[in-house]
């Protein structure tokens, strides 16, 4: 929220400023946790996500009648739900990567495009934009996995072009902003090329903002991803992601409600971590965006 | 203002035209229709009569604008479940869609609005911080997370609701609630920053030092023009009310619109997909255009220049 | 003996814009520039004054090739410009560079200053990375800054010490031609002096011609061999500085010297009559006249030429150039 509107402009990059509030500093340690978890899978994981221990099907977790075995309980096979929880973290948390990326970069290219040659490419970026806005992303994204099938690198492609227009509209604008202002008009008439004009001008100087809708889209992402998976529309077994275990743990709420709120707790602390982070990070980084 | 009508209807059609040319061309590389709509063990000569009955023999731009022609006079085409035309199967979903999303949209702008308002005035209160942790928490809370929690809390161990189907309004009250609170925290966090973002321009600041009642200023100055940005989101809600309910449909075993999406893509059946794809698409392509007619009646300023919608 | 091309010959220079008047209105033909001609020497400057609006700023981007004319042409060294943004203008930014009123808004302010003055030699690749390094630190010293201020960000340093880092910039490729578009109006009064003393100094060092485009005459005066006056879009006036200072022939330039603050001519201010100079709405004939204290019924009907005195000063006025008996000017007898 744009509490305070500093001029951004005026702002200098280097200065000394109070530490982030506890929150946000519970939100970096989950976070930092989450990623510790998805890239040490192989090696924390107590069993392999597909294994069966079929004489313990659906055990309870510690402090509910369980057992060490499985520490946070089995599911209707005797699969470890901690076990299939770190996995999922993993596969939640690189697809939500990985979107976010193509998300910005896309968009972004799109927004230089449209600032440079202005124009007829420019109104077809911004019919684009329309388009976009049109359509619910969540049905968008049904109605291509229905036409095309389901694969994971085109449930990626899909959920990177979720807030591509966001990154388009604040590149265009800022790139524009900047032609006018000068220094981007300077550096072009110094002969620069367009590749040196917007790598090593305008996108160092717009990084901020682009970062912090990165880190307001993560979160959504992750909830898209879930909520796909949770339909049995986004990841496909036998991979796993939060969102399908808590699909899948839906059948087995009143026998074995633990199945499916390992995994929605996980998910919520997630977003709601890089939340706080995204808005601590605009309100001290670009009090501009909205 | 006749031009900036004319002009935002020529937008709203031009995005429906794109909105068709996208689901035709998704048609077209997603492989062959004919094999696809017909089903993979058809006869060849079925799918050859099909072809030639959908000028699929045709070259594409013609097949373009016949594909165009069809949907203007509103052939969808028909479910390849049941045959039936898809229009109508959608068509007939819509009631009981809108049986949970308007009182939820009611729940939402009941709640979220005030809120947002009493959170904005009452600034780093008690009361403003209940409400940002809650609309936080509602924001990050996915909707097939707190429904199944409803159901868990409300059903399972209460007894007090039933947990899915429908057969009342009984039924409706979970759905509802789930739908509802979600959006009342996007709204109300929403309305909260417009008001904020209001009460600190200068004109509130001279009105008040101007001696009007703060009252007065809150009414007669911050609320209108609050409202537009948040007139936007409201927009987009009301847009989305035949397919807003997608996850919630499926998490109560609603039979609305979004349950039937959600079978109709495990099934694959592209032409039911397709239907709800252009409604939900000209539903909220409508809604934008209300929206930015309405900006228009809120802010003159906006009338020439080309609002680009934040959702 | 006179070389054979100058430096920079513009001749019949036109910018036409399209505005557009209120939310719904046509939009209007607004010629910024309506046939400038200029030449600019090498190792000599030319200073362009008038008011704001005037289209002195757009002439200096049109003679840089930033922008294409609608009308006329630009030759640099005899050659016309490539069309901009092409490789071949880009490689000719070497050649030709700008000074730019905001220095703040000219620099990167996410790169030390240093970086950015060599950016030029990276661009147009001159030299290896030790050469650029020295070259940069005596860029520094020409223009008075200490090399360690090399690594500061723009925002930590001075006005007139970001105006020094833009020029050293500038000078990086040894630019046969600099433009200076109000280089020191945002600056303080105080530093005004050194930038313009330093400019001069430059020249003297670099030997680069310089269009020196300002609304302030006395500044124009200092740095400038030559000085052409501007109104709306069109040269009214030019010739040598104290020449014009001292005996403006235009009635505007008159105007613009009677602004000067001067002690020992307290009570003779001309002061202009009429509504300022609006592009969108030129005047017929003279775009003068109608502020003109001396117009006469000639002015308003026919637009007189740039053309030269027998004293050599190029004048663009009917009463001045003796074709026209002085008149009350328009809005005396209208009243």
């Amino acid at each position: 929220m744009p509490e305070a509107p500093l001029p951004v402009a005026a702002a200098p990059p280097r200065t000394r400023r109070p530490g982030p509030p506890p929150l946000v500093v519970f939100g970096f340690c989950w976070l930092a946790l989450m990623l510790a978890v998805a890239l040490l899978a192989d090696l924390i994981s107590p069993y392999a996500y597909t294994a069966l221990d079929l004489r313990n099907r659906l055990s309870p977790p510690i402090g509910f009648g369980g057992t060490w075995l499985h520490p946070l309980g089995t599911d209707e096979l005797g699969r470890d739900v901690l076990a299939r929880l770190i996995y999922s973290i993993r596969t939640s948390l690189l697809i939500a990567f990985g979107a976010t990326i193509i998300g910005a970069v896309v968009g972004t290219t799109l927004g230089f495009l449209a600032a440079h040659f202005r124009g007829l490419v420019e109104q077809a970026v911004l019919a684009l934009v329309d388009f976009s806005a049109s359509l619910p992303f969540l049905i968008l994204a049904l109605s291509v996995l229905a036409f095309f099938g389901n694969s994971m690198v085109l449930l990626v492609c899909l959920l990177g072009l979720h807030a591509w227009e966001r990154y388009a509209r604040i590149a265009r604008g800022l790139a524009l902003s900047a032609g006018a202002q000068g220094y981007a008009a300077a550096v072009r008439q110094l002969g620069a090329s367009p590749w040196r004009l917007y790598g090593r001008h305008v996108l160092p100087n717009i990084a901020s903002t682009l970062i912090v809708s990165m880190t307001l889209a993560f979160p959504e992402i992750i909830l898209l991803e879930s909520g796909l998976s949770f339909l049995g529309l986004g990841v496909q077994p036998p991979e796993t992601s939060l969102g399908s275990m808590v699909g899948y743990g839906r059948e087995y709420l009143t026998r074995a409600p633990w199945i499916l709120l390992a995994p929605a707790v996980t998910i919520v602390l997630t977003t709601l971590s890089v939340s706080l982070i995204g808005d601590w990070l605009r309100d001290r980084l670009d009090p501009t965006l909205r | 203002m006749l031009r900036f009508l004319l002009g935002r209807i020529g937008r709203a059609a031009l995005t429906i035209a794109m909105v068709v040319t996208f689901a035709f061309v998704v048609l077209r590389l997603s492989g062959d229709p004919a094999q696809i709509i017909m089903g993979a063990d058809a006869p060849p000569e079925a799918v050859d009569a099909f072809r030639t009955a959908w000028g699929l023999d045709q070259p594409v731009w013609v097949q373009y604008f016949h594909y165009f022609g069809a949907i203007l006079s509103g052939d969808l085409g028909r479910s390849m479940r049941d045959g039936r035309d898809a229009l109508v199967l959608v068509t007939e979903r819509i009631p009981a869609t809108l049986a949970l999303t308007l009182p939820a949209l009611l729940i939402k702008i009941g709640l979220g609005i005030p809120a947002g308002i009493y959170a904005a005035l009452h600034r780093n209160s008690l009361a403003d911080r209940i409400v940002m942790v809650v609309a936080v928490a509602g924001f990050t809370v996915p909707s097939f997370v707190l429904g199944l929690l409803l159901v868990l809390v409300f059903a399972v161990q209460l007894g007090w609701l039933p947990s899915g189907g429908q057969e009342g309004w009984r039924h409706a009250i979970l759905p509802v609630i789930t739908l509802g609170l979600g959006g009342a925290a996007v709204l109300a966090r929403f309305t909260r920053s417009a008001m904020l973002e209001v009460l600190g321009q200068p004109y509130i600041r001279t009105a008040s030092a101007k001696g009007v009642p703060w009252r007065a200023v809150v009414t007669r100055h911050a609320l209108p023009n609050a409202a537009i940005p948040t007139v936007t989101i409201i927009g987009f809600m009301v847009g989305s009310l035949i397919a807003g309910a997608v996850v919630v449909e499926s998490v109560f075993s609603w039979p609305g619109v979004g349950r039937l999406l959600v079978v109709a893509v495990a099934n694959r059946d592209l032409a039911v997909v397709q239907c709800i794809l252009l409604l939900v698409a000209t539903t909220m392509v409508c809604a934008n255009l209300v929206v930015d007619l309405l900006y228009g009646l809120l802010d003159p300023r906006l009338r020439s220049a080309p609002r680009r919608a934040g959702a | 003996m006179r070389e054979a091309a100058p430096l920079l010959r513009a001749e019949g220079l036109v910018r036409r814009y399209a505005m557009r008047r209120g939310a719904f209105g046509r939009s209007v033909e607004v010629r910024a520039v309506a046939g400038v001609s200029l030449t600019v020497e090498r190792g000599r400057t030319l200073g362009l004054v008038g008011e704001s609006g005037c289209g002195k700023s757009t002439t200096g981007r049109l003679v840089l090739g930033m922008e294409a004319p609608d009308a006329g042409s630009v030759a640099f060294e005899g050659k016309p410009l490539p069309s901009p943004g092409s490789a071949a203008w880009r490689a000719q930014r070497a050649r030709m560079q700008m000074v730019f009123q905001d220095p703040l808004g000219a620099l990167d302010r996410r790169l030390p200053v240093g970086a950015q003055i060599a950016e030029p030699l990276e661009i147009h690749g001159i030299g290896g990375k030790a050469e650029r390094a020295a070259r940069v630190e005596a860029l520094l010293g020409a223009v008075g800054l200490r090399a360690d201020q090399a690594m500061r960000y723009p925002h930590e340093l001075s006005g007139g010490q970001r105006q020094r880092a833009v020029l050293a910039r500038a000078l990086a490729t040894e630019p046969a031609l600099l433009v200076c578009d109000e280089p020191i109006s945002a600056l303080d009064v105080s530093i005004q002096a050194q930038v313009m003393n330093l400019l001069v100094d430059l020249q003297a060092q670099f030997g680069m011609g310089v269009l020196f485009v300002s609304h302030d005459l006395r500044a124009v005066r200092q740095v400038s061999h030559r000085v052409a006056v501007m109104y709306l879009g069109q040269i009214v006036e030019e010739g040598e500085p104290d020449a014009v200072l001292h005996d403006p022939a235009h009635p505007y330039s008159r105007a613009l010297v009677s602004a000067i603050p001067h002690p020992g001519r307290a009570g003779q201010r001309m002061v202009l009559q009429g509504d300022p100079p609006n592009p969108a709405d030129r005047p017929s004939g003279c775009a003068f006249h109608p502020r003109c204290p001396v117009a006469s019924a000639l002015c308003a009907r026919e637009a007189p030429v740039l053309k030269p005195r027998p004293d050599g000063r190029l004048v663009a006025c009917h009463v001045a150039q003796g074709e026209a008996a002085p008149g009350q000017g328009i809005l005396a007898k209208a009243a």
